[in-house]
């Protein structure tokens, strides 16, 4: 536990630190119950009056929209933290600190995530809640799960970015790469369109990608849509992404540090 | 005298030009970085409508005609306004005194020492693409009648939302940090703007036709075109993008010549 | 009518006063509340044809206001500025082509693109025609040796380098009048050097009129003959460098080595310092100019030692200018 202890203070440093963009935050809100109304807008006109498309209540995807844009504003990741540092040159001093470079890059990132969801995910979902209107929980024990799985769906995020912040040590710039690693995950993940709508190849090819782990697996364990062991085996599916980016962003980890060390920063 | 600013802007273009091209790949990744983050919302509706067919009664091929205008009329604006879109960080960095100690006219200098290709290329291909793919199959008719008014449509559009950044750029000198402003009115604006008005909220179709006026951009014109059953304003408003967009400019640029005096006199 | 005429020029800046919290932010958003700022405090000066002239102060005195006033980037509160027939924020179009501005601290060169690309840009914004651009530029590279970076991107130059090309840039179009703002900043002893000498050949040659602000008092001994010293917007010395000895310098120092180890009695006025230990034959004369002349000192000192060395001192300009500035000398 003492051990933890330097990256509790980091969450916390992080945490506070927010608190001083007040008009900034504000905005931020704004831009997500924008952008949830905005797509609750364009189904309503899609639906055009009818209650259900293909057993999707516009209920539902109102849910879906609510929760995915929410937890997107939750899921906070700096892209930038790694190839900062390294376009900078302050990695190498980093380095020397007697704290993971990982372990601090993940309590930076908690610590704003739970500033978001406090500031941020609360508001706006009850704002959004108040004026369309969400599905209830399909039970206690799925809340539960849907908290669980969505901590987990948080842990593939994070995990896509820390592979993909690894490319810096040999791109230096990695502006453009990140966006587009983010264009796919918004259309992919279900946060634009929700995946029941997506057309069935398409469906095919996303299950093979990690970005339905994100927030569709715990959209559908909120909606009930699942049995236990589909329940069982979107957890599997979840755990294996975080694993297999993990060790993948650890590989190019050593691989670039080496590289760091010999081109002395 | 005055013979020479033709002369004096193929300079300044020329120059940005060189610039642009010292750093090849990474303009070719900007570029492409930007034509897919702007094509996300076009990916995800097209996949929308191959479910759903239409949108309020218009179609997919309707509906990339009405983003094509966005994208084709940013494009535009943004190799002629990105001195104002990026005006707010001139003037803390100095350059705008710069610009006040050459003998040439201050708008003049702005607008033409400043483009962000890789905005225009991104957004101007991605309308060219969208334009392209729609224009044949949304059934417009073209004639030389409509391709006037197309063009004119443009420009107006154009107008319209470089009014709306040099209003912003105006509001930088009392103000110095106006980001928080261009994302309320300018970018929350057209993310709306994608869209058919019609599908919105009243108060949001209000805000999108007299306050931040988007519709005059690209619903109208396409409404022009294409003649939807949405249409539940006076017809006389597809024929007022150009008006709409020479007035505003004015308007901007009144309070543009106003502001000036106020930096002078007040110094930052 | 002098060639540039300050007259009773004053400038207050208004600093917006911050409130803490959400609804002090929204109140300020629509009733701003500001507090004054007096930048420059009622200046005079007046300055001819050819002249150049340093322009000191502390951080904060109101150099850089009174400059931008100068350049036509601000507008004076009240009090009057003409500068070579112009008044430069009223006729600003006009007034600018006859006048070159170097700012140390802020580039005007095209930071990705070779250096003579900038200067082809600067050729075509001011108009100037091929054969004096030529000219110009072929003398200045000469001048500040600049024919070894010329074809290099800016971002790759050295700060020396950088500055050299940003006063060329302030030049090409043969400014009648040329604003220094800190020149020299961050640039070493040797790129110092050539800098300076660039100036006063220019200032000499061209019998360009220029004003010169740092905070390097050699650039000033260096370069120019007359001084303008301003501290909290106020001129506080106005005058010729060797003046500021004159006006504040008083104090004269004579350091003796007398040929042995000795005792000199007490001299009306003068104080007497041991350098070595008391008795040795090394010591220190202090006195004020105004109370005791240097020769009546010598001659009743040799008429009564014998001396080896002496060396007379006067105190140095850039420790009377931070006297003036911590006010510990009256103005």
């Amino acid at each position: 536990m003492t051990k933890l202890y330097p990256y509790l203070a980091f969450v916390k440093k992080s945490f506070l630190g927010l608190s001083a963009y007040r008009f900034n935050h504000f905005m931020g809100i704004l831009n997500t119950i924008l952008r949830i109304f905005i797509f609750w807008e364009i189904y309503r006109a899609l639906y055009g009056g009818r209650t259900e498309v293909d057993g999707i209540t516009i209920t539902m995807v109102a849910t879906n929209f609510i929760l995915s844009m929410g937890l997107d504003s939750v899921f906070f990741v700096n892209d930038y933290y790694l190839p900062d540092r390294i376009q900078n040159g302050s990695i190498a001093t980093e380095l020397l600190l007697p704290v993971s470079i990982h372990g601090r890059m993940l309590a930076d990132n908690l610590g704003h995530a739970l500033f978001q969801l406090l500031f941020h995910f609360v508001p706006a979902v009850a704002v959004s809640v108040l004026f369309i209107g969400i599905a209830a929980p399909a039970d206690f024990s799925m809340l539960l799960l849907f908290l669980l799985s969505a901590l987990f769906g948080y842990g593939v995020l994070w995990t896509i970015s820390f592979a993909a912040q690894m490319l810096s040590f040999w791109l230096i710039n990695v502006w453009s790469i990140m966006t587009i690693k983010n264009v796919f995950i918004n259309v992919l993940s279900g946060s634009m369109i929700p995946l029941w709508f997506m057309p069935d190849w398409m469906r095919g090819v996303i299950r093979f990608t990690p970005f339905s782990s994100i927030y569709f697996t715990p959209l559908q364990i909120y909606l009930g849509q699942l049995s236990f062991s589909e329940i069982l085996h979107g957890f599997l599916i979840q755990f294996f992404w975080i694993v297999i980016l993990l060790s993948i962003g650890m590989f190019l980890w050593k691989k670039g540090q080496k590289k760091l060390v010999v081109q002395g920063g | 005298m005055k013979n020479d600013t033709i002369y004096l802007a193929g300079v300044y273009t020329r120059t940005i030009m060189k610039s642009w091209f010292q750093y090849k790949v990474d303009a070719v990744l900007r570029s492409l970085a930007v034509f897919l983050r702007e094509a996300t919302g076009i990916i995800v509706i097209y996949f929308t409508l191959l479910k759903f067919e239409s949108l309020n009664g218009w179609d997919i091929h309707e509906l990339l005609f009405l983003f094509s205008l966005l994208f084709l009329t940013y494009g535009i604006l943004i190799i002629f306004f990105t001195g104002l879109r990026d005006f707010g960080r001139t003037v803390r960095n100095g350059g705008f005194d710069r610009f006040i100690l050459r003998p040439r006219g201050l708008l003049f200098q702005l607008i033409f020492s400043n483009a962000d290709w890789f905005a225009a290329i991104g957004h101007g291909s991605l309308g060219i693409v969208l334009f392209v793919i729609s224009a044949g199959n949304a059934g417009i008719t073209w004639s030389p009648g409509t391709i006037i008014y197309y063009t004119a449509a443009l420009i107006g559009g154009v107008m319209i939302q470089g009014a709306i950044f040099l209003l912003l750029a105006s509001l930088n000198i009392y103000l110095l940090e106006t980001n928080s402003l261009k994302e309320l009115f300018y970018w929350n604006m057209r993310k709306f703007a994608g869209y058919p008005v019609s599908i919105f909220h009243k108060a949001i179709q209000f805000c999108m036709i007299y306050i931040v006026p988007f519709a005059f951009v690209n619903y109208f014109p396409a409404q022009y075109l294409l003649r939807k059953e949405d249409m539940a304003y006076p017809s006389i408003y597809m024929y007022l993008t150009p008006v709409v967009g020479v007035v505003m400019y004015l308007a901007a640029y009144g309070f543009w010549r106003y502001s000036i005096r106020y930096y002078n006199s007040s110094g930052n | 009518m002098s060639f540039i005429e300050v007259n009773e020029v004053s400038k207050a800046f208004r600093v917006s006063k911050r409130s803490a919290g959400i609804p002090g932010m929204l109140a300020n958003l629509v009733v701003p509340k500001y507090e004054k700022k007096q930048a420059v405090d009622n200046i005079s000066f007046s300055i001819e044809q050819g002249e150049m002239v340093g322009f000191i102060g502390p951080n904060g005195a109101g150099k850089s206001t009174t400059i931008k006033m100068l350049s036509g980037i601000l507008y004076p509160d009240t009090g009057s500025v003409r500068v070579n027939g112009y008044i430069p924020y009223r006729q600003r179009k006009e007034y600018v082509g006859s006048i070159g501005v170097v700012f140390g601290q802020k580039s005007q060169l095209q930071w990705d693109l070779p250096v003579i690309d900038s200067f082809e840009l600067l050729k075509a914004i001011y108009r100037v025609p091929d054969e004096i651009y030529q000219t110009n530029l072929k003398r200045f590279i000469e001048m500040l040796d600049m024919s070894g970076f010329i074809n290099q991107p800016v971002r790759q130059l050295s700060l020396g380098q950088r500055m050299r090309a940003d006063i060329v840039a302030a030049l090409l179009h043969s400014p009648r009048i040329v604003f220094f703002d800190e020149p020299t900043i961050g640039v070493d002893v040797v790129g110092k050097e050539t800098i300076r000498n660039f100036i006063c050949e220019l200032n000499a040659r061209d019998k360009v009129t220029m004003l010169f602000t740092t905070h390097d008092m050699q650039d000033i001994e260096k370069t120019c003959k007359r001084l303008i010293i301003i501290d909290k917007g106020a001129k506080v010395y106005d005058g010729f460098i060797s003046g500021i000895r004159e006006a504040y310098g008083t104090t004269r120092q004579v350091d003796v080595e007398f040929v042995e180890d000795c005792t000199v009695k007490p001299i009306e006025h003068v104080e007497i310092k041991e350098l070595d230990a008391p008795g040795g034959r090394k010591k220190r004369f202090l006195f004020e100019s105004r109370e005791m002349q240097i020769d009546s000192l010598m001659s009743s000192l040799l008429a009564d030692y014998a001396i080896r060395d002496l060396t007379v001192s006067e105190p140095e300009i850039e420790g009377l200018i931070r006297k003036i500035y911590n006010g510990e000398v009256a103005r």
